[in-house]
């Protein structure tokens, strides 16, 4: 009985649970995880999702640029919720707890424990990746306000009528042309 | 040992009771207070506009004051609570459908998980019901027996400065969508018990800038912009210019035109930001198609009402301007550009507040003859309407290869879909000019997901807020984007080209938005045309 068939067996328990805490963070997280369909649930639904992808690839070894992809299904979503930065991504972290807390309890598997390193380092390594992502997703934010305000739509509210403007400067000119 | 050190990580992620790590919370929703900083709140109503809205003839716009949702003192007046709670009444006296909304929820829960501000952050106070339920148990205390016997038992609780803050706080977390009310048994429409908090609030001074200053802008200058009459005609004549460097055609236009048979009016951010640009192009190159005799005005220069999200009375004065221009032209009846907004007012409210409008005709179509009969009472046809009739009848010649450098998909905007049944025409066109998908089925339609950014939220300090909100609408796309390779997102609505613009750039990069009218223009093969490859159809850059 080794690592990967233990993975196998409590998968599918350890990625509900690493969901369920997840969605946790939030105040009001029953519906976001009854509720399976992703449209009509795009938090627990993406999560869902992004976490069964990730699991598989910490639990296989997989090169961390893989991590990317199903990490950003999550942390796009964290990015632009009322979190910090540290409670946007700490729940990332719980899953070598889960593993841990389902190994203690399965008589015939907890001897795996001892052999959970390199799943762990590579949770280390999903976390780092997220922090990275988390940041690119801030940036893009920034940039989307950026090209918002660029696009004119603050003219609606943060300028004045050009052609009463004009009439300001026209009449600045005259005073001016007038002292002289 | 893992499991305390779960809880541990729990603790060192979770600030404050609210975000309870699946525990039961520990405090009743009426316990919790809101908290505001800096990107959870649009920007207050400058001092300078709401003097300005305040002085205006028909409108009340009281206590115009510098200050911050974030100082624990908000400057209101003395009385403030007497003000609140005689505004109340006064509005459960005058719209009985505000009675009925108060008194006839059963709290069952379908809304609940219908709103996307609830699916975007999770937060209960966004359920539809208990968004609702802010006012109604005010409500309750002041105007039902039970309540006032019961108190906190019956869901009831005193009106106190906390309770206005959360007014204001969820009353601008909510885009008045509607989404939850087509879910409703009762058929409760929630928007409207929105709308009726922020009325009250601003009956004691309490707003927000990116409403008023384009209400402001309306009143004075007749569009949101505050562009004049010569700086509006100047910016269609620019269109005018680069449609006919393009195509070769030059559409002919006239502005404030007596005796044209129609009034087209469409929302200004059409005439003046991107990309509603090229859907006002599309206007240009559609009418000169047809020969329409049609005359656009400087002074009903806007479609947009943001009276809606204000109040009755600006809604009802910013609406009326409209007709009044058509009265003044003397044209048969209103050709509506692709607003989202302006179409819920028209067909909702318009009739109740300044109809009937007998002086214009029964809408019909002047190339089809088509009579427009859903149209008789408020004798305005919507651009979508008008073209597909169009198509059904063979008057528009189509090069659909035209289009090939896009894959579409549509998103129902909430107002026309939901506020007037727009809902097959828009399609119909498509099929015509271009190849499209559809997103998921409980995500369209009736069942579309809002932008997350309308009702007078497209402001960008609230930018987070904004994507979380438009994150049920935003997943679909993606979803179609990766699936069928969407390129682009077209919609019938001006805040919409300009919202969902932002939200793919963050969400779905790569995906466009264009109106549908902007599609129909790519397409369009018309008699003397000389235009060339355009590899973006109206986007392509000439020099």
């Amino acid at each position: 009985m080794d690592l990967s068939e233990a993975f196998r067996f409590h998968g599918d328990k350890i990625v509900n649970r690493w969901v369920e805490y997840l969605l946790s963070t939030y105040k009001s997280s029953g519906f976001f995880i009854k509720e399976k369909d992703k449209f009509a649930n795009p938090v627990g639904g993406n999560f869902r999702e992004g976490l069964q992808k990730l699991f598989l690839l910490l639990t296989k070894g997989a090169d961390p640029k893989e991590f990317h992809a199903p990490l950003e299904q999550i942390i796009a979503i964290r990015a632009v919720q009322e979190f910090t930065p540290g409670q946007a991504l700490a729940p990332l972290n719980g899953v070598k707890h889960i593993v841990r807390e389902a190994f203690t309890a399965d008589k015939e598997r907890k001897h795996l424990i001892s052999e959970l390193y390199d799943f762990e380092f590579s949770v280390d390594l999903a976390v780092i990746a997220a922090f990275d992502i988390y940041m690119q997703y801030r940036e893009r934010l920034y940039e989307v306000r950026i090209a918002e305000i660029r696009s004119g739509n603050h003219i609606l509210t943060d300028s004045k009528c050009p052609s009463r403007l004009l009439g300001k400067e026209d009449k600045t000119i005259i005073k001016t042309v007038n002292s002289i | 040992m893992s499991v305390p050190k779960l809880e541990q990580l729990s603790q060192s992620v979770v600030q404050g009771p609210s975000l309870a790590t699946g525990a039961i919370p520990t405090r009743d929703w009426m316990d919790i207070p809101v908290k505001f900083k800096s990107g959870n709140y649009a920007y207050v109503a400058k001092k300078d506009k709401v003097e300005y809205l305040n002085s205006q003839s028909g409108l009340s716009f009281p206590n115009a004051r510098e200050w911050s949702p974030e100082e624990d003192d908000w400057k209101l007046p003395d009385d403030w609570k007497d003000i609140i709670l005689k505004g109340l009444a006064e509005r459960l006296e005058k719209f009985r459908s505000l009675k009925i909304f108060m008194d006839c929820c059963v709290r069952c829960g379908a809304c609940a998980d219908k709103c996307h501000f609830f699916l975007g952050t999770g937060d209960p106070k966004n359920m539809p019901v208990l968004r609702a339920e802010l006012l109604r148990s005010v409500y309750r205390n002041e105007f039902t027996l039970g309540g006032r016997i019961l108190g906190r038992m019956a869901g009831a609780r005193e009106m106190t400065v906390g309770v206005l803050k959360e007014w204001f706080m969820y009353s601008y977390q909510c885009t008045e969508c509607r989404r939850c009310s087509i879910f409703c048994p009762y058929g409760i429409d929630t928007a409207e018990v929105t709308m009726m908090i922020r009325e009250l609030l601003h009956l004691v001074g309490i707003g927000i800038n990116w409403v008023l200053e384009p209400v402001s802008n309306s009143n004075r200058t007749g569009n949101h912009m505050g562009l004049q009459p010569h700086t509006f005609k100047d910016n269609v004549e620019f269109l005018v210019e680069d449609v006919e460097s393009l195509t070769g055609v030059k559409p002919n236009i006239s502005f404030n035109r007596k005796g044209a048979e129609i009034l087209f009016i469409t929302p200004s951010a059409d005439v003046f930001a991107e990309p509603g640009l090229y859907t006002a192009m599309g206007y240009l190159l559609l009418f000169e198609a047809i020969g329409l005799d049609y005359t656009w005005s400087t002074y009903a220069s806007e479609g947009g009402n943001f009276g809606l999200f204000t109040n009755n009375e600006t809604m009802k004065k910013l609406n009326a301007k409209m007709y009044a221009e058509a009265e003044r032209l003397g044209v048969k009846y209103i050709l509506g550009g692709e607003c989202g907004h302006m179409w819920r007012v028209v067909h909702q409210y318009m009739e109740t507040m300044n109809g009937p409008a007998d002086f214009l005709e029964k809408p019909v179509s002047p190339i089809t003859g088509t009579v427009f009969e859903n149209a008789a009472s408020s004798k305005m046809v919507h651009i979508s309407e008008f073209t597909a009739d169009l198509i059904k009848h063979g008057k528009l010649k189509f090069d659909k290869s035209r289009n090939s450098h896009v894959k579409a998909t549509f998103h129902d905007s909430c107002n026309p879909a939901r506020a007037m049944g727009l809902i097959e025409e828009p399609r119909y066109i498509l099929d015509h000019v271009v190849d499209w998908v559809e997103m998921p089925e409980n995500t369209i339609r009736e069942q579309t997901f809002c932008c997350g950014s309308g009702t007078g939220l497209n402001t960008d300090e609230i930018m987070d807020l904004r994507m979380r909100a438009g994150l049920p609408r935003a997943n679909a796309v993606k979803y179609v984007h990766e699936k069928h390779g969407v390129n682009m997102l077209s919609c019938v609505c001006a805040i919409d080209r300009a919202t969902l613009t932002s939200l793919n750039d963050y969400w779905t990069p790569g995906v466009g938005v264009c109106g549908v009218t902007e599609l129909v223009a790519n397409a369009i093969v018309q008699e003397g045309e000389t235009r060339g490859e355009l590899e973006e159809g109206l986007r392509t850059m000439v020099f």
